[in-house]
């Protein structure tokens, strides 16, 4: 293992320097549908980036695309200084697909052993990984049972862990918490944090806006490129648009008062109320509109979903 | 594939092996789809596959009910290519029963037959026959003009020598049958039976295999893996290469049991012919994999390739039945090849000085497949 890390180094002087991940201008089209529009982005080594975005934003086709796993129509993606499908990356990255990727009819332990083989870890290296990586996902009980046999939530583990194995200097994750518990996905987010800590590169993928919160920086995707970009309290601080709470009114008439309204970013019900966001300077005269309706408005602080609605909305108007 | 294998890819290779034999040996219906059905299959074809005629549906019309008439009935019927289902009274009748299906042939002898013999005007027997079955119809009809006119040939010479003159000499051919001497169908066409299911099962099985690991998602894992794709692919294969191998034997055992097939060659040599055999069968189904997306494409791929493969191999109709155009194409057609191993170093004890071109060309077409498949196979998903 020494020897071939030694190797590697030569193959790729820039090792060390420059980004982990970088996407310039990716772009692929999948007949009519355009999953990647130009799409570009770097990650940091030892950065946790989450590229965030709602469904068919071309996340996937992102990460895909940073796997060398499909063809480009356009545009570089390069992993460690290294073209995404180098062979000599395959040891350096781990992958974390959306779907089952596993044997369904192999259990825990053989799935595991299985790609501890395809990656050539001698035994005792698998043992020791293995071991700890199944304290950490807390499957050790689960050794024998099959892949398909798992919840959610713990087959998300098993796969973690399968990608973790060799010990990857970077991580792809795409959408690792969908379908998973609360506590569990809180766990998925824990180890994330201490892989980063341990030095190792994440790019995590999420629909989730909270989620977008954890991730020491987020890139915003919509319609196969990246809207907006930065550290979560950074892009907050500057959010131009404020967030308010509707309270009061008969629904319907109310939704049909903001449909009409241009200064009205994004509204989405929140339990009984609905929550809206508005351009800067533009809520005084949305409230007088809201008053005959016997609705009242009612600021909130804005967090991420309001953000990066109001952003999709404005990109698509 | 060339050059020596790095030690990394041993590894690799053992894993795709070991995960491959682990999946397939607790799946029972594979298991029972790899092993037990072409035994089954080779054991009910080879008792079906039969193109020996005999037994056939024969109607006897004696109008003239003499001491001749039924001499010829009983000798006509007695040899086992014709079996009597009764008497009609008259040839409408036995018309109607042929029409009816309840016979294939009928023999009408007119009154007055036996006076027309000895009076040496000469005797007409009717034979009405179903045409529906031309082999069948051909054998019967030559079944009954042998035995006439050898009884013609017969009574001339009783009655050349009956007026004291020595007879013209007989002209006989006396051919010898070798390596099937009872012509028998069943070592013939066994040989067949097993290359065809053996195409069968080994094709879909290694096109079905790429193709579940792209559906269920597992080939993106795979993919992301330093593995290089010709080494999964041989890892895949690999498994199916023993299980072909084993099968063989078993339907070779079963044939000779069974069947009576002759082992006369060397069983290696079929064994290694085997093996080139399935180098080709498996490589067909992982060419038909890497162009299908799902395990539905991968199956009617399958059936495009085997059907034809079959037909054009001259297991079913002889390739010189075939015409000229097409003959050029059973070359390509593994099946060909390796039926005619099959039946040389089993029936004909052929050995490798008489069948090396036929491994040769196995080996060709395997290799080409194998590689076609390799550069069709991208580590890719789209």
């Amino acid at each position: 293992m020494q020897e071939l890390h030694a190797a590697r180094g030569e193959a790729a002087p820039e090792a060390g320097a420059g980004p982990a991940l970088s996407a310039r201008g990716l772009s692929r089209r999948f007949g009519e549908v355009t999953a990647l529009d130009g799409l570009s982005f770097e990650v940091g080594r030892g950065e946790l980036y989450g590229l965030v975005g709602p469904d068919g934003a071309g996340k996937t086709t992102a990460i895909r695309a940073l796997a060398g796993l499909i063809r480009l129509d356009g545009g570089e993606a390069r992993v460690l200084g290294l073209a995404a499908d180098d062979h000599a990356v395959r040891e350096r990255v781990g992958l974390m697909p959306q779907q089952f990727s596993l044997y369904r009819d192999l259990s825990v332990g053989e799935n595991l052993r299985f790609f501890s083989r395809v990656f050539v870890l001698p035994r005792e290296v698998y043992r020791r990984r293995a071991e700890r990586l199944l304290e950490i996902t807390r499957l050790a009980p689960f050794l024998d049972r099959r892949a398909d046999a798992l919840s959610g939530g713990m087959y998300k583990k098993l796969a973690l862990a399968c990608a973790l194995l060799h010990e990857p200097e970077v991580l792809l994750l795409d959408e690792p918490t969908n379908g998973v518990d609360p506590v569990s996905r809180r766990e998925l987010w824990a180890l994330l944090h201490e892989f980063v800590h341990g030095g190792m590169t994440v790019l995590v993928s999420t629909p989730y806006m909270d989620e977008a919160e954890r991730c020491g920086r987020v890139g915003l995707m919509n319609r196969g490129r990246l809207l907006l970009e930065g550290a979560p309290p950074a892009l907050i601080a500057g959010f131009r648009d404020e967030a308010y709470e509707v309270r009061g009114g008969e629904r319907d008439r109310v939704e049909a008062e903001l449909a009409r309204t241009p200064a009205v970013r994004a509204a989405s019900p929140a339990g009984e109320r609905l929550r809206i966001v508005v351009a800067r300077g533009a809520s005084a005269e949305l409230a007088r509109a809201l008053a005959p309706l016997g609705a009242t408005l009612a600021p909130v602080t804005p967090d991420f979903e309001d953000l990066f609605l109001s952003r999709i909305r404005e990109e698509e108007a | 594939m060339t050059g020596p294998v790095r030690p990394s890819a041993r590894v690799q290779l053992a894993a795709i092996f070991r995960k491959e034999v682990q999946q397939t040996v607790r799946d029972r219906r594979i298991m029972f789809m790899l092993v037990v059905a072409p035994l089954i299959q080779t054991v009910v074809f080879g008792f079906a596959v039969d193109f020996e005629v005999d037994r056939v549906p024969t109607l006897v019309v004696d109008a003239d009910r003499s001491a001749t008439s039924r001499e010829d009935a009983r000798r006509l019927l007695a040899d086992g290519t014709l079996l009597s289902v009764g008497e009609e009274s008259s040839a409408e009748a036995a018309s109607a029963a042929l029409d009816a299906g309840r016979a294939s042939a009928a023999l009408v002898f007119e009154r007055r037959a036996e006076a027309d013999r000895l009076s040496g005007r000469g005797q007409e027997v009717q034979v009405l026959l179903d045409g529906t079955d031309p082999n069948r119809t051909t054998v019967t009809s030559g079944a009954v003009s042998r035995f006439f006119s050898e009884l013609g040939e017969r009574l001339a010479r009783e009655r050349i020598e009956a007026s004291g003159q020595t007879p013209p000499a007989q002209l006989r051919p006396i051919p010898r049958v070798a390596f099937n001497p009872g012509l028998a169908t069943a070592p013939y066409m066994v040989p067949g039976i097993a290359a065809m299911l053996l195409v069968i099962v080994t094709t879909f099985t290694s096109a079905m295999g790429l193709a579940r690991e792209r559906e269920m998602g597992t080939l993106e894992q795979v993919l992301v893996t330093p593995i290089r794709p010709v080494h999964l692919l041989v890892g895949k294969m690999a498994p199916f290469v023993v299980i072909g191998l084993v099968v063989v034997t078993l339907l070779v055992g079963v044939g000779t049991w069974l069947f009576a097939i002759p082992i006369r060659g060397n069983l290696g040599l079929l064994l290694v012919g085997t093996l080139l055999y399935l180098l080709t069968t498996l490589g067909a189904g992982l060419l038909i994999s890497t162009v299908s997306a799902n395990q539905q494409q991968a199956f009617l791929g399958g059936f495009l390739f085997t059907i034809p493969a079959v037909l054009l191999s001259g297991l079913m109709t002889p390739i010189l039945a075939m015409p000229g155009w097409l003959r050029p194409l059973t070359l390509l057609n593994p099946i060909r090849w390796y039926a005619e191993i099959m039946r040389g170093v089993l029936l004909r004890g052929a050995g490798f000085a008489d069948l090396w071109l036929q491994f040769v060309v196995l080996l060709v077409i395997g290799v080409a497949i194998v590689a076609a498949a390799t550069l069709r196979f991208q580590r890719r998903l789209g």
